[in-house]
């Protein structure tokens, strides 16, 4: 291999960037779509719109199988301990979006039943506000987060034990 | 009209017939609302449209509670309601699921948000709120925002400790 092969064909980086840079390119959503924002979500997916461009077409419905859960719709009392066993089925490294009002901070759901923001009990990175959010405002969100895989650090990664 | 000696038939369980936009109300005692309904159901109100319950604390009424029963004849079209008087002190009354088997989901919903009991129901649990649920919403005097309800989850934290991150 001469010197020019070596320039046109090899790429010096990080792992960590390489990692990320896969990461962030190939996001697996798992869906937890309870209320309208469900429905606009499919419009995400759909021509207009189209997450595939950003790798993340592959819509999973197993936790165990994802790493982006994103939470769209209202969560009531009776759905919360769903959310939190869904959540913590993920596998690490795993991302949360908040995909509208509801989800985010109850909305107009100012009762008894409905939980005034998934955050309170779960980690969340993106919130996409909107009643439902415009697929556009959806995007938005997800190139937000791949930002933020883009920046993760493999020295997060280690359990507080461990340092 | 099929109901119009009602009153008549059954002098002790009825409280009063009025008319509220061209369709009968029948007021009845909340112990006998079986007798009742079972007779209305031989005259041809075959169909239980709807079952619900009202809180009278604002309104005043009879008793507290007044579970009310929408009928529908389906030979005639004409439609009819009768209102169950249950007092707040004894919160049960007989259960229609033996004459209408859809009254069995209604008065679950009934009974997980106004606390009515129905004696003879086969399966009376909460239908809508989480079984370990305390307290029935749809009471008046029920705070809206319910008592800490919506905050009694565990905190979910990261299991990693992720570095504070900007834009």
């Amino acid at each position: 291999m001469n010197s020019d092969d070596v320039k046109s064909n090899v790429l010096t980086t990080t792992l960590e960037s390489a990692v990320n840079w896969g990461r962030k390119n190939s996001l697996w959503p798992m869906p937890f779509g309870t209320a309208c924002c469900g429905i606009e979500f499919m419009a995400v997916l759909a021509a207009r719109t189209d997450i595939s461009r950003f790798g993340a077409e592959a819509i999973r419905f197993s936790p165990r199988q994802s790493d982006l859960l994103i939470v769209a719709g209202r969560i009531s009392i009776k759905m919360m301990p769903v959310l939190i066993r869904i959540y913590e089925q993920m596998p690490e490294p795993k991302w949360v979006m908040s995909m509208g009002a509801c989800a985010s901070t109850g909305g107009v759901f100012d009762t008894y039943s409905v939980i005034q923001g998934v955050d309170q009990f779960i980690p969340v990175d993106v919130y996409v506000p909107g009643c439902p959010p415009r697929p556009e405002a959806v995007v938005e969100g997800f190139m937000k987060l791949q930002d933020l895989v883009g920046k993760e650090k493999f020295s997060d990664y280690t359990l507080p034990s461990a340092k | 009209m099929p109901h119009s000696k009602i009153k008549e038939r059954f002098p002790d369980a009825i409280l009063e017939v009025t008319e509220f936009a061209a369709e009968p109300i029948i007021h009845v005692k909340g112990q006998h609302n079986l007798t009742v309904l079972t007779a209305l159901k031989s005259d041809g109100y075959n169909f239980l449209a709807d079952l619900t319950a009202i809180d009278n604390l604002t309104l005043g009424g009879y008793e507290r509670f007044a579970v009310a029963y929408h009928l529908l004849c389906h030979a005639s079209a004409q439609r009819l309601t009768v209102k169950a008087y249950v007092p707040e002190k004894e919160l049960s009354l007989p259960s229609v699921e033996s004459l209408w088997k859809t009254a069995d989901w209604q008065e679950r919903e009934v009974f997980d948000l106004y606390g009515i009991k129905f004696e003879g129901h086969p399966n009376l649990i909460r239908i809508m709120n989480p079984h370990d649920f305390d307290g029935y919403p749809l009471r008046k005097d029920y705070p809206r925002l319910g008592r800490k309800e919506r905050s009694d989850f565990p905190v979910i934290k990261r299991p990693f400790k992720k570095e504070k991150r900007t834009e």
